[in-house]
């Protein structure tokens, strides 16, 4: 079953300003890179040039920080909520 | 002498009580940066009545602050006011029991922990990473309490810090976004609900530090996108005691000691200010160029990007070094920078 993703509005610039996703993929590595496949060049906002999730990115599977969990290899189940939070500026 | 029946509506919550109450009349808070948020979260500690506000600001009222900036009138960008200046007279004229200091400054390394050295609290009301990575740290040394939040387009986030007791914003985004790559008010555009809401939440965890109500803090990241009808939280749960965290573990207050950030220096006689950075950085500047379009004139060249706004010229390079034409004044230029290039 493809998981719902929510592209926060600091990144929707990347997608076209599409608002949510569905994405098919085991682990949270595999949802970013079918989503790269659908955007391309949005991975490289998330991920660094040695492919690790870059550390102004926050990405929470079922509200739990991936940092903790096993990074982008963190599973994620059907029905799984995954979060992507970036750091942003204005104010 | 405060009249304490002036908040008799607030004194009835329970949440607050007379005890409450007399504890924010006792209270000194610093808030940094009166734009949008600031001006919000201040207005309602004005009128909540804690006894000693501290208001910091670079910049001028403008035209274009008044859709979101809720202290600021017409007559302020007549007069070209200072924002710290036209909040303080502002507040003199909500509620006149209360202290208000206006300072007039561009907060940065070599200020940051003397402005905050008398207060119980800090509230981030500031537009730039840059200023927030420096008050993270300052307030982790001097163990203060602080309360970030930021806001573009309808969304936005707050996230309350009680050094060594929660996490620090360095526990949670260890780097700031290189120059460049984030949408800010100036580029992205802002509508003034998520600035209500957020400055709102931010207010509200300031009642409950002010008053000693820790357990009633939402320790979380609080996100929501008012348009999108998102409405969220992430808990922040053991973040503080899983992350090697350079500024909260470590003590290594890199911004403090201007080890990385930014750097600007007025270039004499030239009429023009360069701001650098000591982190290795690279900017899209195709992307920029785009991102500018909306707001003012771009030249994009092979090795550089022009930009004209009002009477100023940015002039951007890869590595984010940035020429801005037109002034000498540091404060002004790094404001300019903070708005259309993004730190």
């Amino acid at each position: 079953m493809p998981t719902v993703i929510r592209i926060p509005t600091p990144l929707r610039k990347l997608t076209s300003d599409v608002e949510t996703v569905e994405l098919d993929g085991s682990t949270v590595g595999e949802l970013i890179d079918n989503l790269e496949e659908r955007f391309p060049g949005v991975k490289a906002r998330l991920c660094d040039e040695n492919g690790n999730l870059r550390r102004f990115i926050n990405i929470y599977v079922n509200g739990e920080d991936v940092r903790f969990l096993d990074n982008l290899a963190t599973a994620v189940k059907d029905g799984a909520e995954v979060s992507i939070i970036p750091a942003i500026a204005g104010g | 002498m405060a009249n304490i029946e002036k908040y008799s509506r607030q004194i009835l919550f329970a949440g607050v009580g007379r005890e409450g109450q007399e504890r924010l009349l006792n209270s000194r808070v610093t808030v940094i940066g009166c734009g949008a948020l600031g001006a919000m979260q201040i207005e309602t500690l004005a009128r909540a009545g804690v006894g000693h506000l501290r208001v910091v600001d670079r910049d001028f009222v403008e035209e274009s602050n008044l859709q979101r900036q809720i202290m600021f009138e017409e007559q302020d960008v007549a007069d070209k006011l200072p924002k710290a200046i036209a909040v303080e007279q502002r507040v003199r004229r909500i509620n006149s029991d209360i202290d208000i200091e206006a300072i007039v400054a561009d907060v940065n390394y070599t200020n940051v922990e003397e402005i905050i050295e008398p207060s119980d609290l800090v509230i981030d009301g500031t537009d730039n990473f840059e200023t927030r990575f420096l008050l993270n740290d300052a307030c982790v040394k001097h163990s203060k309490p602080w309360i970030y939040g930021a806001a573009v387009g309808a969304y936005g986030l707050t996230i309350t810090i009680r050094p060594y007791m929660t996490p620090c914003l360095r526990c949670i985004f260890e780097t700031m976004p290189p120059p460049g790559t984030s949408p800010t008010c100036d580029t992205a555009g802002v509508i003034l609900p998520i600035i209500s809401m957020i400055a709102s939440i931010q207010a509200t965890e300031a009642i409950k530090i002010l008053t000693g109500q820790f357990e009633k803090l939402h320790g979380s990241i609080v996100h929501i996108d008012v348009w999108e009808n998102l409405y969220n939280k992430m808990k922040l749960g053991k973040a503080i005691d899983r992350v090697d965290c350079a500024t909260c573990k470590r003590r290594n207050f890199e911004y403090l000691n201007a080890r990385t950030g930014q750097l600007a220096t007025s270039l004499c006689g030239r009429n023009s200010v360069q701001i650098t950075h000591t982190d290795r950085v690279r900017i899209d500047l195709g992307e920029l160029a785009e991102r500018l379009r909306q707001s003012g004139e771009v030249t994009l060249t092979k090795f550089l990007l022009k930009f004209k706004v009002g009477d100023y010229e940015l002039t951007v390079f890869p590595d984010a070094r940035s020429i801005i034409k037109g002034t000498d004044d540091i404060p002004l230029a790094r404001g300019l920078y903070a708005k259309y290039v993004g730190v």
